[in-house]
């Protein structure tokens, strides 16, 4: 598994790429919301999730890309791996990228939209990894699908974001309210359905990813 | 109340008209499917009626 | 499932009962006092959700008996299952939207049942999308069924997310079949009536597109065999 952990991280150059990208979404974001709506706090998280959300689908898009450019498919197929396992290591490689993504992400939301560095952060720490968990398990399931058919990058998202979203409106939700300073308790609903959505997702995609990776 | 039986009225005929295109539809790819069907069996017929010089056909998996 | 003698049986029933509801809704039952005559599209909007939605948990349970027994049947009675729902889950849309305009004076609204059906009909979009733009091998027939089980696991968390979602924004609407509830018994046997009318239109759709759908993978596989056969007949030996 670690070795599948180096291939899978090798496609390093892509991490730059996600930065920037969760860069400019914010961006556009900023101008396309205009100045009055950025003082909430609800403009920020969901600001923040639709840069995550661009960020990691780009990210497996890309990562299924570099794949299949090395034939490292093949490769992986060939060696007496087990699927789950195999899924457990992209997992781990998506999380990684996710989490670059999101810390760049965080840290231009507070820039742009006039928050503090202070407590909350720690705060929409947690929500933001049981984000980061939930998308990277249904991205790592659902490229191996989109990057074997044709017009595959672009049925990601299609596929994707339906099924992602419980877990986006709990995270911009909770997300929210930790910026504005609300204890854990407050949102322990929301938080509860991020829980239920990772849970349910890693499972099926360990259990599922040998359907999906099997031969042709 | 009766001003609104426009409303009712195209929601009931936009559901009729879209069973009815379903249906169509079925009906169309039908005639596809026994026309595929024929060109089948005229072509097992061709090779039923002259011997097979090589391997049988292989079972496909 | 060939049997062209329960196919026309059901087609017949179909017919009738699809019939009779159109003759209770529209001359036997009484519209709501308060939302007036747009209200009875809700006879056929209720069984059309009912529909979309088991077509949906079809599709799923389709898609683990064919990742379980590798049997082309579940394939093609989960394509049939997507391709019908689809139908039903667009048709449910409209007619929501229909009977939100006269009623709520807009044609759409983020309450939580329309919410939770748009995402229903993006889903059902998707796995069409995925299995049109790609062959029909069983990689792709896999691929499918995956899509069709995530998928409706994620449904219940949908529910509970959207409905919690709406409950915190100011509640603008009363839900889709209003506060109160059939009084009339008349009420209930209209949709009663359409709710078996348009279970038997989809068992009905259902058949059709399956049988349509297996006569087909049967003959691709024919179609293999012949071609087969032509090569090795053709190659002089």
């Amino acid at each position: 598994m670690r070795k599948d952990l180096r291939l899978e991280l090798r496609s390093g150059e892509s991490t730059l790429a996600l930065l920037a990208l969760s860069m400019l979404v914010l961006v556009v974001l900023v101008f396309a919301l205009g100045a009055a709506r950025m003082r909430s706090v609800d403009a920020a998280a969901g600001a923040l999730w639709v840069a995550m959300v661009f960020a990691g689908m780009l990210g497996a898009n890309r990562a299924l890309l570099a794949e299949r450019d090395n034939g490292a498919i093949r490769g992986l197929l060939l060696s007496p791996l087990d699927p789950s396992t195999l899924y457990a290591a992209k997992l781990c490689a998506a999380l990684i990228f996710m989490a670059v993504a999101e810390v760049g992400a965080v840290i231009l939301m507070v820039l742009f939209f006039n928050l503090d560095f202070d407590a909350s952060m720690a705060r929409l720490a947690p929500i933001l990894v049981l984000g980061a968990i939930g998308f990277s398990a249904l991205a790592t399931l659902l490229s191996a699908i989109t990057g074997r058919t044709r017009g595959g990058d672009m049925l990601l998202p299609i596929l994707a974001v339906p099924i992602f979203v419980p877990a986006l409106i709990a995270g911009v939700k909770a997300s929210a309210a930790a910026l504005a300073g609300a204890p854990f308790e407050s949102m322990g609903d929301w938080l509860k359905i991020m829980i239920a959505f990772d849970v349910l997702f890693v499972t099926a995609g360990y259990l599922l990813f040998e359907h999906v990776v099997g031969g042709e | 109340m009766g001003a609104h039986f426009g409303y009712l009225f195209a929601a009931y005929s936009i559901i009729f008209v879209a069973i009815f295109l379903y249906v169509m539809f079925i009906w169309r790819r039908q005639a596809a499917l026994d026309a595929e069907l024929r060109t089948l069996e005229a072509r097992m017929a061709a090779l039923t009626e002259r011997p097979a010089a090589g391997a049988p056909p292989r079972p496909d998996a | 499932m060939n049997n062209p003698t329960i196919r026309n049986w059901l087609g017949f029933s179909t017919l009738a009962l699809m019939l009779a509801s159109l003759f209770m809704v529209f001359d036997y039952v009484p519209p709501d006092a308060e939302m007036g005559i747009a209200q009875l599209i809700f006879y056929y909007h209720v069984p059309l959700a009912w529909v979309a939605f088991a077509s949906f948990g079809l599709v799923a349970i389709a898609g683990i008996f064919y990742l379980w027994l590798g049997d082309q049947l579940w394939d093609d009675l989960g394509y049939a299952a997507a391709e019908t729902g689809m139908v039903f889950c667009t048709l449910m849309i409209i007619a929501g939207s229909i009977w939100a305009k006269p009623i709520w004076g807009t044609w759409w609204t983020w309450d939580s049942r329309l919410t939770m059906t748009f995402i229903l009909w993006l889903m059902y979009g998707g796995y069409l999308m995925l299995r049109a733009s790609a062959d029909d091998t069983p990689q792709v027939a896999r691929f499918g069924a995956v899509i069709g089980i995530v998928a409706a696991m994620d449904v219940p968390i949908v529910i509970v997310s959207v409905r919690l979602w709406r409950t915190i924004h100011p509640a603008v609407l009363v839900t889709k079949q209003g506060t109160h509830g059939l009084e009339d018994p008349r009420m209930v046997w209209t949709l009663l009536v359409s709710l078996t009318a348009f279970t038997l239109l989809w068992a009905w759709f259902l058949m059709l597109r399956f049988t349509q759908l297996r006569t087909r993978s049967r003959m691709s596989k024919l179609a293999g065999r012949i071609a087969l056969a032509t090569v090795a007949a053709s190659d002089p030996k």
